[in-house]
This record gives C-alpha cells, sequence and structure tokens, in this order.
C-alpha cells in the first residue's frame, strides 16, 4: 500500500467516525431510555409457544407436512374408489363355491379398473374359459 | 482489551438483571449504548426525525431477544447488528432512507469555515457511497471503521467468519473511495 492510499485510507476512517455524531450528539438518551422501559412495560414478552410460531421456518415446515398429509389422504380415497367393492367379497370367499357365472362376474370385476386402458381386452377371452380355468386364473390374481 | 472485558462484564450483569425483571437495568443498558447506536444509524443513512424511533425499537427488539445473546461479541456489537435489521426493515416499509441533510452535521463541527465545507462535501459523498453499498458491505464498513472494531469481533456479530468480513470490508472501502474521488 503507499502513501497515497494510506492517507486516503486514514481520511475514509476518520469521516467514517464523523458520520452521525451530530445526530447522536442530538439524541435526547434519558428520554430514549424511560421511553424503551414504558414500551417493555406495555407490549409484554411473546410466550414461548407464541415465538415457536413466529418463526418463518417453523411455519414453512408445518405447511410441509400439512401438504404431504393431505395428499397421502386424497390419494388414498382416489385408489379405494378405483378398486370395485365387488372384489372384496368373492375373493376373501372359497372358490369352489362359486358357479361360472359368478366366477366370470368376479373377474370381469377385477379386470374393470383396467378396463379403460385396453376395452375389451379380457372379455373376449373369458367366454371361452371353462369353471377350472376360471379358477385358475382368479387364484392366480389373488397371489 | 481490559476496558472492552469491563464494559462486557458490566453489561452482562445489567443483562441479567434485566432478564430477572428489573425494568432500570434496561434503562442503564440504553444509556450505556444509544449514542453508539444512533451514530451507527445515523451513519447508516437513517433520517434524523426517525433516530429516535429506531434506536428504541432497536433496544426492544433486543431486549426481547436477549436470551439469545450467547456473548459470542460484545452486547453493543450485537445491539448494532439489531439496529441494522432495524434500519433496513424501516427502509423496506418506507421506501425511502435519506441521510442526516450535511447541514445538520455542519452546524456541530467548529474550525475554518472552508475546512468544514471541503468535509462536508466528502461526507456527502461518503454518506451516498454508503448507501449504495450492499447491506453486508456496509455493516462491516461501519462496525470496523466508526466502531473500530477487530474482524473476529465483527464476524462473531454477523454470523461470518474474520476472513469474509474482511473481504467485505476492503470491497466496500474501494468503492467508497471510488465515491469520493
Amino acid at each position: 500500500m503507499n502513501m497515497d492510499e494510506e492517507l486516503q485510507d486514514a481520511r475514509l476512517r476518520e469521516l467514517a467516525r464523523l458520520l452521525g455524531s451530530g445526530a447522536a450528539e442530538r439524541l435526547d438518551v434519558e428520554r430514549t431510555a424511560q421511553a424503551v422501559v414504558t414500551r417493555l412495560r406495555e407490549r409484554p414478552r411473546v410466550t414461548l409457544t407464541g415465538w415457536v410460531w413466529m418463526q418463518p421456518a417453523w411455519l414453512k415446515i408445518a405447511a410441509v407436512i400439512a401438504l404431504v398429509l393431505g395428499a397421502g389422504v386424497v390419494t388414498r380415497v382416489l385408489l379405494r374408489e378405483r378398486i370395485p367393492s365387488a372384489l372384496v367379497a368373492p375373493l376373501g370367499e372359497d372358490l369352489t363355491d362359486l358357479t361360472s357365472d359368478q366366477l366370470r362376474e368376479t373377474v370381469g370385476a377385477l379386470e374393470q379398473p383396467f378396463a379403460d386402458e385396453s376395452p375389451g381386452a379380457l372379455d373376449a377371452g373369458l367366454e371361452s374359459l371353462n369353471t377350472i380355468e376360471l379358477r385358475a386364473l382368479l387364484r392366480t390374481l389373488e397371489s | 482489551m481490559p476496558q472492552a472485558q469491563s464494559v462486557a462484564a458490566a453489561d452482562a450483569v445489567l443483562i441479567a438483571a434485566w432478564q430477572g425483571g428489573d425494568e432500570q437495568a434496561a434503562a442503564e443498558l440504553v444509556r450505556r449504548h444509544a449514542r453508539a447506536l444512533a451514530r451507527f444509524l445515523a451513519a447508516a443513512g437513517a433520517p434524523e426525525a426517525d433516530l429516535d424511533d429506531l434506536v428504541q425499537e432497536t433496544f426492544i427488539r433486543a431486549f426481547r431477544a436477549v436470551g439469545r445473546f450467547r456473548g459470542q461479541c460484545q452486547f453493543r456489537t450485537w445491539l448494532l447488528t439489531i439496529g441494522g435489521n432495524v434500519l433496513k426493515d424501516a427502509a423496506r416499509r418506507f421506501q425511502q432512507v435519506r441521510v442526516v441533510p450535511l447541514d445538520d452535521d455542519l452546524r456541530s463541527r467548529d474550525g475554518d469555515p472552508h475546512e468544514t465545507a471541503v468535509a462536508g462535501e466528502a461526507e456527502g459523498r461518503l454518506r451516498e457511497g454508503l448507501e449504495r453499498l450492499p447491506h453486508m458491505q456496509r455493516e462491516v464498513f461501519l462496525l470496523r471503521a466508526q466502531q473500530g472494531l477487530e474482524y473476529e469481533e465483527i464476524a462473531a456479530a454477523l454470523g461470518t467468519s474474520p476472513g469474509a468480513a474482511r473481504v467485505h470490508y476492503h470491497h466496500a472501502v474501494k468503492r467508497l473511495k471510488e465515491s469520493l474521488q
């Protein structure tokens, strides 16, 4: 650092030291002190719970948890709606008790959620299956 | 440094007393640090008309958050950084932070009128330069050049490293020198 730079630095520091000194001198410190005490008295301290919930980080975390939980509930409800109620009962029972028509109906119901994607793909095949083949198919689907 | 240590010790006693509910301890802390804080805020761009309010607000915030002050730096340094944030919030609210008019400071200075005028002009440029600095550079510069603090102390108060504080200071000085030329 050359002499000019040192002088400039010293001048800068000197100017910085002077900045605001006039305004600070004119501040009525005693009045300010009393005003602060009065305001502290008027506005009681925030409770711990209040402080915690005032923090933006906590609010963000709470919002993310709420979103995740909400999305989970909605997904669960949508998935349940897509599974036909006809599935629940027949698959729980012994397949040997079912007639061919009941088996076809059950397999058809199983196929229903996917029907939109491949319309009629399985219907044609089911007609040609006998009772034993239908039972085998159902067991495969069950497993 | 022994003086700084005794100041810190006295502050610590007053802080503990305030935490125990002693309002007069809070008032004493205001008396001890209000002028330094006012000088810092005025240099950072606080209008004189709002100075008292800004000083009060800074102390209120500091007293409310004093539980988080762990003595990582001096109470005054910590207070000044809170003041910087209070000023930043105020500037955002009012969308303008005007500096103390030059004549205000000139009025309080004795000496040769020509020298005073020249110094006043330089001060004005310095203020304008400070206003244009990024928040961090301005704070580091004022803490170092105006308040005479060490980089370690500044870094502890601002939650950065002494090296980074040094870099901020040098960037600030470079830009301020340009403003003064």
